[in-house]
C-alpha cells in the first residue's frame, strides 16, 4: 500500500514528459497483452478454419458426386439430387460455407466435361447461387464486383452479358479486367467487341490474359481486325497487332503497311515485327527507302525483318551497314551477307579487322 | 564558455536526440500503416489473378535468371535445379561461375550434360574475360540453361556477364543459393506489365529465412522455425522489414533497395546505366539508385514495385561472426551508395528521391548507429559524472524496449494475417518471445556490425566481401 501510494505520488509530482511516458508505457503493456492474446485465438482459428474448409470441402464433395451420379432421364431432378439441392441451398446463406461450396463446384467444375460439366452448372442456379453472384455486382466495393464477375465467368453464365458489359469502361482496372475475361471466356472472339468501345488502356499483363483464353478454343473464324488495327486507342492497336501475328492476318496487310507511319513508335515497332512474321516484302521497300529517319529499335526490327525477306538487290544496302554502331544490326547485316553472297562475306575479314568484329564474323562463319 | 553556455549546449543536444527519437518513431508508425493499408490493396488484387494463365503463356515476356556462383560447389547442383524447376514458361537461367577455385563447374559439366558452345556475347558492360567457355546442356531437360565461366571480378562482374549475356527484356538477378517458388517469376514480372503510365525499372520480392526448413529437389516442402536465437531474431527483423517497410516505400515509389537475393529488372534500363558498379560492396542498392537517377533525369516516368508474397528463401547466417560480418558489408554499401550519389540529397529536381527517399535513408538508415552509439556514449559520461536521473532513464528505456516489442508483434500480425508460413503450433509463442528477447539479441550485434562497416569504410578501404559459409538447406 504504501509503495503504490510512493508510485502515486511520484506520478503526480513529475514533470508533465515523464508523465506521459509512464502513461505510455501502461498503454503499451495493455496493448501488447491484448495483442498477445488476441495473436493466441487468431492462430487457433486460423488453424481451425483450415481444418474446418477441408472438412466441408470433403463433405461437399461427395453430396456433389452423388449429385452427378444420382441423375435419371426420367426426372429433370431425382429426389437424391433434390435432397442434395435443399442440403446446399442451406449452407448458400452463411458466407463462410458459401466460399467452400462455390470453391469445390469449381474445382469439380474444372476437373470434369460435356454433361456433367452442365449438371454442375445447373446446380449453381439450383442452389441460388447465382442469386449471390448477381447482387455482388451491385456492390459498391470493386472487389465483389469483381469477384461476382468471374464467378459468373468460371460458371459461364451468358445470361447476365448485359448486366456485366456495362461495366467495360469501369474506373477500376480489375472490374474491367474481370469484365473483358468474362466476354473472351463466353463469347469467344466475338467478346472481344468490347475492344470498339474500350476507353481506358488494355495492360500487357490484360493482353496476355485475353489471347491464352483465346488460344483455348479450336475454332479459327477470326473478326475483322482492320477497324481494331486503326483505334484511337493507341492499347487496342497493340493488342490487334499481337491478334494479327498470333492468327497470321495477311488478309490485315494494308493496314498493318499504314501503321508503320503511326505516331507512336512502339506501335511502329510492333508492326514492322509482324509484318516481318509475316514476310510482306513491301514492308521492305517502305522501310528501306526511310532507313535513316527511323529509330534505333525501328531500324533493328527492320533488319530482323529483312532476315526474312532478303533478296539479292539488297546487297547495295546491306554493305551500307555492315559497319553499323549496333551490335545487333551489324550482327543481322553479316548474317544476310553470309547467306547472299559467301565470297563478299569473306571478303569482310580484311575490312573488319578489329578483335569484336572478327569475333563476329567468325561466329557467324561458323553457325 | 561560461555554464550557462554550456548548459545550453546540452540541452540543445538533449533536444536534438529527442526530436530525432521522436522523429524515427514517428516514421516507423507512418510506415508501418501505409504497408498495412498497400498490403490489404495488393492482397485483395491478387486474390483475382490467375497465375496458371500467365505461366503458361508462350507470348508472356521472357525473362533470364542471372545467378552468379563462387565456390558453391557444396550445393550447386541442387540449387541450379531448383532454378529450373520454375512454372513459368518463357525464361531461361544462366548460372555464371565467377573464377570459382573448387570444382563448381566440373560438377555442372558432368550433372547437366554441359558442352562448349559457340556464344556471341553483346559486351555491352565491361567486365572480366571469359574463362573456360559458355556451355549448354546436350539434354533437352535442361535447355534453359547457360553456364558461362569467367575470371574471378566479383559479384557485380558476374552479374554483368549474365546481362550481357542475356537475350530477354528482363532480368532476374538471383543469389545461386536462393530457392525461389515455382510460381515467382509470373508474380514479379507481373508489376512490369501492369502498369501502363510509367516504366516500371525493377521489381523486389520478399525474402524469407530457410534455415531449419525442408526443402527437397529444389521444393520447399515444409516451413520450420530455427531452434538458435540468431536465426529467429533474423527471422523476426526480416517479417518486420518487409512487410511493415518495403511494402510503405514502394506505395511511395521511394523504394531505394532491391535485396541483392531476388530482384527482377527492366534490362534495357539496367545497361543503359552500366550495368552493376564494382566498386562498391552495396552494388544491389547503388543499381537501384542509380537506375532511379537516370530515369529523373532523363524526365522518365518510372517506378520500383515491390511483391509482399514470399517468393524467395534463403540460408542466413546462423553465427554471430558470419552475421557480423554480414552486416558490416551492408553498412559499407549503404555508406558508398549515399556517398556516390550525395548530389540528389535534398535536390527537389530528383522530386521523392531527392526529398524523401535518400533523407530517409541518410538520416534512419545511415546514421541511425552512429547517432545510438554517440547517444549511449554520452549516456555513459553523464552517469560517471553521477548527472543521470536514473528514473527518468529508466522510463524512457522501458518506453523504447515496449515500443520495439509492440512494433514487432504488430509485424507478427502482418504475416498471421497475410501469409501465415509459420502455421506450426507453439511457434506464435515463440515469435513472441523473440520479439521480447530480440532487442538483447539481435540489436547489439546489428549496432556492433554498423560501427565497425563505419570504421572499415573510413579505415580499412581494402575490405570488400566477407565470407559466407554455407552449411546448405535442410533437405528431406
Amino acid at each position: 500500500m504504501k509503495s503504490y501510494q510512493y508510485f502515486i505520488d511520484y506520478f503526480k509530482n513529475a514533470p508533465a514528459i515523464i508523465q506521459v511516458v509512464w502513461v505510455m508505457i501502461v498503454l503499451f503493456m495493455v496493448i501488447i497483452t491484448i495483442l498477445i492474446i488476441y495473436l493466441k485465438l487468431l492462430r487457433s482459428r486460423l488453424r481451425k478454419n483450415e481444418k474446418i474448409v477441408a472438412q466441408y470441402q470433403n463433405e461437399y464433395e461427395s453430396n456433389l458426386i452423388t449429385y452427378l451420379y444420382s441423375g435419371n432421364e426420367e426426372e429433370e431432378v431425382s429426389a437424391e439430387q433434390q435432397l442434395i439441392v435443399d442440403k446446399l441451398k442451406s449452407c448458400v446463406p452463411d458466407k463462410f460455407k458459401r466460399r467452400v461450396v462455390v470453391s469445390t463446384l469449381l474445382r469439380l467444375r474444372n476437373e470434369i466435361s460435356g454433361e456433367m460439366a452442365e449438371s454442375i452448372q445447373k446446380l449453381y442456379f439450383q442452389t441460388g447461387l447465382i442469386n449471390y453472384a448477381l447482387s455482388s455486382l451491385k456492390s459498391k466495393k470493386w472487389y465483389v464486383v469483381a469477384k461476382g464477375i468471374r464467378e459468373l465467368a468460371q460458371f459461364h453464365v451468358k445470361e447476365v452479358n448485359d448486366q456485366i458489359v456495362i461495366h467495360v469502361n469501369n474506373p477500376n482496372k480489375e472490374i474491367r479486367k474481370e469484365v473483358q475475361l468474362y466476354l473472351v471466356t463466353l463469347f469467344h472472339f466475338e467478346g472481344l467487341k468490347f475492344l470498339d468501345v474500350l476507353q481506358t488502356h488494355l495492360s500487357e499483363w490484360d493482353q496476355i490474359q485475353l489471347l491464352e483464353v483465346l488460344q483455348r478454343f479450336d475454332e479459327q473464324e477470326i473478326p475483322n481486325i482492320n477497324p481494331w488495327l486503326k483505334s484511337k486507342n493507341d492499347s487496342v492497336v497493340i493488342f490487334a497487332i499481337k491478334l494479327s501475328k498470333i492468327y497470321n492476318q495477311f488478309e490485315a496487310k494494308d493496314t498493318l503497311l499504314e501503321l508503320l507511319e503511326h505516331q507512336h513508335k512502339k506501335i511502329r515497332v510492333e508492326a514492322i515485327q509482324v509484318l516481318s512474321h509475316l514476310q510482306v516484302y513491301e514492308a521492305k521497300e517502305v522501310l528501306k527507302n526511310k532507313f535513316n529517319e527511323l529509330s534505333l529499335e525501328e531500324q533493328i526490327a527492320f533488319f530482323k525483318l529483312l532476315e526474312n525477306v532478303f533478296e539479292s538487290s539488297d546487297e547495295t544496302f546491306l554493305q551500307e551497314h555492315i559497319q553499323h554502331k549496333n551490335f545487333e544490326i551489324k550482327v543481322s547485316a553479316l548474317k544476310i551477307f553470309k547467306l547472299l553472297n559467301i565470297e563478299k562475306f569473306h571478303s569482310f575479314k580484311r575490312l573488319l579487322s578489329a578483335p569484336k568484329d572478327a569475333e563476329i564474323i567468325e561466329f557467324i562463319e561458323n553457325n | 564558455m561560461n555554464t550557462s553556455t554550456v548548459e545550453i549546449i546540452i540541452l540543445i543536444i538533449h533536444f536534438l536526440f529527442f526530436i530525432y527519437a521522436c522523429t524515427a518513431i514517428a516514421s516507423y508508425i507512418i510506415l508501418a500503416m501505409i504497408s498495412s493499408k498497400e498490403t490489404i490493396e495488393y492482397m485483395k488484387k491478387n486474390s483475382f489473378v490467375n497465375y496458371k494463365e500467365i505461366l503458361s503463356s508462350t507470348i508472356s515476356p521472357s525473362i533470364t535468371i542471372i545467378a552468379p556462383a563462387y565456390n558453391e560447389s557444396l550445393n550447386i547442383i541442387e540449387n541450379v535445379r531448383s532454378l529450373l524447376s520454375s512454372h513459368y514458361v518463357n525464361y531461361d537461367v544462366v548460372i555464371v561461375n565467377d573464377g570459382s577455385k573448387d570444382d563448381s563447374l566440373e560438377k555442372m559439366i558432368v550433372a547437366y550434360d554441359l558442352v562448349k558452345v559457340d556464344f556471341l556475347i553483346n559486351q555491352q558492360i565491361p567486365t572480366k574475360p571469359i574463362r573456360a567457355g559458355v556451355f549448354k546442356s546436350t539434354n533437352p531437360a535442361f535447355e534453359k540453361l547457360t553456364v558461362v565461366d569467367k575470371v574471378n571480378g566479383g559479384k557485380a562482374d558476374a552479374l554483368n556477364m549474365g546481362l550481357n549475356i542475356s537475350k530477354s527484356d528482363y532480368v532476374a538477378c538471383i543469389d545461386v543459393d536462393c530457392l525461389l517458388l515455382e510460381n515467382s517469376l509470373q508474380k514479379m514480372i507481373k508489376p512490369f506489365l501492369e502498369v501502363t503510365d510509367k516504366t516500371v525499372i525493377a521489381t523486389g520480392g520478399v525474402i524469407r529465412i530457410a534455415n531449419s526448413c525442408i526443402i527437397k529437389d529444389g521444393k520447399l516442402l515444409d516451413v520450420n522455425f530455427p531452434k538458435k536465437l540468431i536465426e529467429k531474431a533474423q527471422i523476426l527483423e526480416y517479417i518486420r522489414a518487409f512487410l511493415l517497410g518495403r511494402m510503405a516505400w514502394s506505395r511511395l515509389n521511394g523504394l531505394l533497395v532491391i535485396s541483392g537475393a531476388f530482384g527482377l529488372f527492366n534490362k534495357k534500363v539496367a545497361i543503359e546505366v552500366g550495368g552493376y558498379d564494382t566498386n562498391t560492396v552495396g552494388e544491389d542498392m547503388e543499381l537501384i539508385v542509380r537506375m532511379r537517377r537516370y530515369m529523373e533525369e532523363t524526365k522518365q516516368k518510372y517506378k520500383v514495385a515491390y511483391i509482399p508474397d514470399p517468393l524467395c528463401w534463403t540460408e542466413a547466417p546462423d553465427n554471430y561472426k558470419i552475421f557480423i560480418s554480414q552486416r558490416n558489408r551492408w553498412t559499407r554499401g549503404t555508406i558508398e551508395t549515399l556517398r556516390m550519389h550525395r548530389k540528389v540529397a535534398f535536390n527537389p529536381k530528383y522530386k521523392s528521391l531527392g526529398l524523401l527517399s535518400y533523407p530517409y535513408w541518410l538520416l534512419y538508415e545511415r546514421l541511425a548507429p552512429v547517432i545510438e552509439v554517440i547517444g549511449i556514449i554520452y549516456f555513459i559520461i553523464l552517469a560517471a559524472l553521477n548527472e543521470v536521473r536514473w528514473d527518468y532513464a529508466l522510463a524512457f528505456i522501458i518506453l523504447a524496449y515496449l515500443f520495439a516489442v509492440l512494433f514487432s508483434i504488430v509485424a507478427i500480425f502482418s504475416e498471421e494475417l497475410t501469409y501465415h508460413q509459420y502455421k506450426k503450433k507453439g511457434t506464435g509463442f515463440k515469435l513472441i518471445m523473440i520479439s521480447l528477447l530480440e532487442p538483447f539479441v539481435l540489436h547489439p550485434f546489428i549496432l556492433y556490425a554498423a560501427i565497425r562497416g563505419n570504421i572499415d569504410y573510413y579505415f580499412n578501404k581494402k575490405k570488400k566481401w566477407g565470407e559466407m559459409t554455407r552449411k546448405g538447406m535442410a533437405t528431406s
